[in-house]
């Protein structure tokens, strides 16, 4: 077709594999969106195939502005819904009484804190959509699973629910993760610096919030973790759960994901361990992983929360 | 802008022969200081030397600090707080000037009075230290823009989260102890008077250009190096949210 080697040029290679997967389910009857089926009325290829394209990753190609945004429009509604249903605000009363135990919990003292995080999760969702950002799944708060069972509602993070340091340590992790992802994608926005910018300026909200956690977490028993608010070591260990007795193999897989590659040592090709002039009496190997927080990618990130959505990500 | 409890003395342009980026500027006869460095913010070093000038303050803040008369009446807490972030600021400081090799700007030189007079007292190591995370949050946030190359961006998005950390971690600590300037008890961590509460912005954290991050830096009087900007990025600018004067 003639316009289809320029659109599909321009994305990247995976994505043509992804799309001919897509195309053979459409063709077999799959649900496709009212543009595809638009397109393929009028015979038109390119509107076809350039809407298939954002079919084949359900939304954005995920490397563009538009697709960055979207991805992260995606983690933020996922952390408000999160939030409302730990205060008892969701929209869907089911996911208020799923957290109707925990919520009796949570000291009164540390509510102005998890309110705060909630409504600067509301202003992000309310910023990246005035600013161009797409709801592509629809999400809505009815979209989550928080015990982390695409739907069930039995996950490996249903103590959450019931439990207030295993709350704390799945807010954590999901404060973690949103810092790890903006983190990821910033030199996908280095063409809009714009839109680069405001993104550093969410990243840096979540690390605030992933340090208030982590602080509340030190003060209430998780004595692994820094008053400072940053990530000593990596992998699961790195999440600083010792104070959760027995917690589920699945919730220590997901906090292996969110954790991954965060003992880093390696900056710019610098092995920072053996740098000169570091304080003495110090461990070094962990003061060198806590001096620089990692990325992650979109697909290490999507690895982690698909198990919270119950909408396919990918 | 660092409200430290002494006089500041801004000090005065000096020259002293150095390698690796002074600048010698003439100097008043009998006046004291440690020359300059000019910054060339149309390039990737440039940026990055801004960034090495940064944590260059802010380790020299947490080593006087920890081994200031005033540390141990600090409480256990901030004490393990100060201490992270002495270490963590040092290597970020060292890293930076590795990265940087031969076009790493040269040490630079504090005013030794003034640097003092921001550890007088617990209450005010915590207010200053508040002043230079939100400062080093607003710079990086400011700055990551103008990075051309996307590793170099990664860098400072490595860094700039763990300042944030910091930040929120000294003003945690803060609200505990009653410092609700500008903020609702509780949410200082993260309070509207740094993470925007109202208008297009809202949600999002402090950023100041490089030229208002340097104004700030230089109107404490702590260095005694000017620096300066030589060249100013390239790119456009976009209006500054700046963390508020330290609440006392």
């Amino acid at each position: 077709m003639e316009n289809s080697e320029t659109i599909l040029g321009k994305i990247e290679p995976d994505i043509t594999q992804r799309f001919v997967t897509r195309r053979e389910a459409i063709l077999k009857g799959a649900a496709v969106s009212s543009t595809v089926a638009a397109g393929l009325a009028m015979m038109s290829a390119p509107i076809a195939l350039a809407a298939l394209s954002r079919e084949a990753f359900g939304q954005a190609a995920p490397s563009s502005v538009q697709g960055v945004i979207n991805f992260a429009l995606m983690l933020e509604i996922f952390e408000y819904e999160f939030y409302s249903a730990v205060l008892g605000t969701s929209s869907v009363s089911a996911q208020n009484t799923a957290f109707a135990a925990v919520r009796a919990k949570v000291p009164a003292a540390a509510l102005p804190a998890i309110q705060q995080i909630q409504k600067h999760e509301q202003e992000h969702v309310a910023f990246l959509k005035a600013n161009g950002a797409v709801n592509t799944l629809n999400l809505t708060a009815a979209s989550f699973d928080f015990t982390g069972a695409r739907g069930a509602g039995n996950g490996p993070f249903a103590q959450a629910t019931t439990d207030l340091a295993f709350l704390l340590l799945t807010a954590q992790g999901a404060e973690d993760t949103g810092v790890r992802a903006y983190k990821g994608q910033a030199p996908n926005l280095q063409s809009n610096p714009a839109v680069l910018e405001a993104a550093l300026r969410i990243h840096s909200v979540e690390a605030r919030h992933a340090s208030k956690i982590r602080r509340l977490r030190r003060a209430t028993g998780a004595t692994k973790v820094k008053f400072s608010g940053t990530i000593t070591g990596g992998g699961a260990a790195a999440a600083g759960a010792d104070n959760i007795p027995s917690p589920p193999a699945g919730a220590v897989t997901a906090l292996g994901l969110i954790y991954a590659g965060e003992d880093n040592v390696t900056q710019g090709g610098v092995d920072v361990t053996t740098l000169p002039n570091l304080p003495g009496g110090i461990d070094v190997k962990a003061v060198a992983t806590e001096a620089f927080d990692e990325p992650l990618t979109a697909a290490q990130v999507v690895a982690i929360v698909q198990p919270f959505f119950i909408p396919a990500l990918s | 802008m660092l409200g430290v409890g002494g006089t500041i003395v801004l000090a005065p342009g000096l020259f002293q022969a150095c390698d690796n980026g002074y600048v010698p500027v003439t100097a008043p006869a009998g006046s004291g200081g440690s020359g300059s460095a000019s910054l060339d913010l149309s390039n990737d070093v440039g940026i990055l030397n801004y960034a090495y000038a940064l944590e260059q303050l802010e380790a020299a803040f947490y080593t006087a600090v920890v081994a200031s008369a005033m540390f141990g009446s600090l409480s256990a807490e901030a004490q393990e707080v100060m201490a992270d972030l002495r270490n963590h600021e040092v290597i970020h400081r060292e890293f930076l000037k590795a990265a940087l090799g031969n076009n790493a700007i040269g040490a630079l030189a504090f005013n030794q009075a003034t640097v003092a007079a921001t550890l007088t007292s617990g209450p005010v190591i915590l207010k200053n230290a508040e002043a230079f995370e939100d400062l080093g949050v607003s710079a990086y946030n400011g700055a990551g823009k103008y990075l051309k190359d996307a590793g170099y961006l990664t860098l400072a998005g490595k860094i700039v989260s763990v300042e944030a950390r910091h930040a929120a971690a000294i003003r945690d600590m803060r609200d505990a102890a009653g410092v609700t300037g500008g903020t609702a008890a509780g949410t200082r961590f993260a309070g509207d008077d740094v993470v925007a509460a109202s208008g297009a912005a809202a949600g999002l954290d402090v950023k100041l250009e490089p030229s208002a991050v340097l104004s700030r830096v230089q109107s404490t009087g702590l260095l005694s190096t000017m620096v300066s900007i030589g060249k100013p990025p390239s790119g456009t600018a976009t209006p500054d949210a700046g963390p508020p004067s330290p609440t006392p």
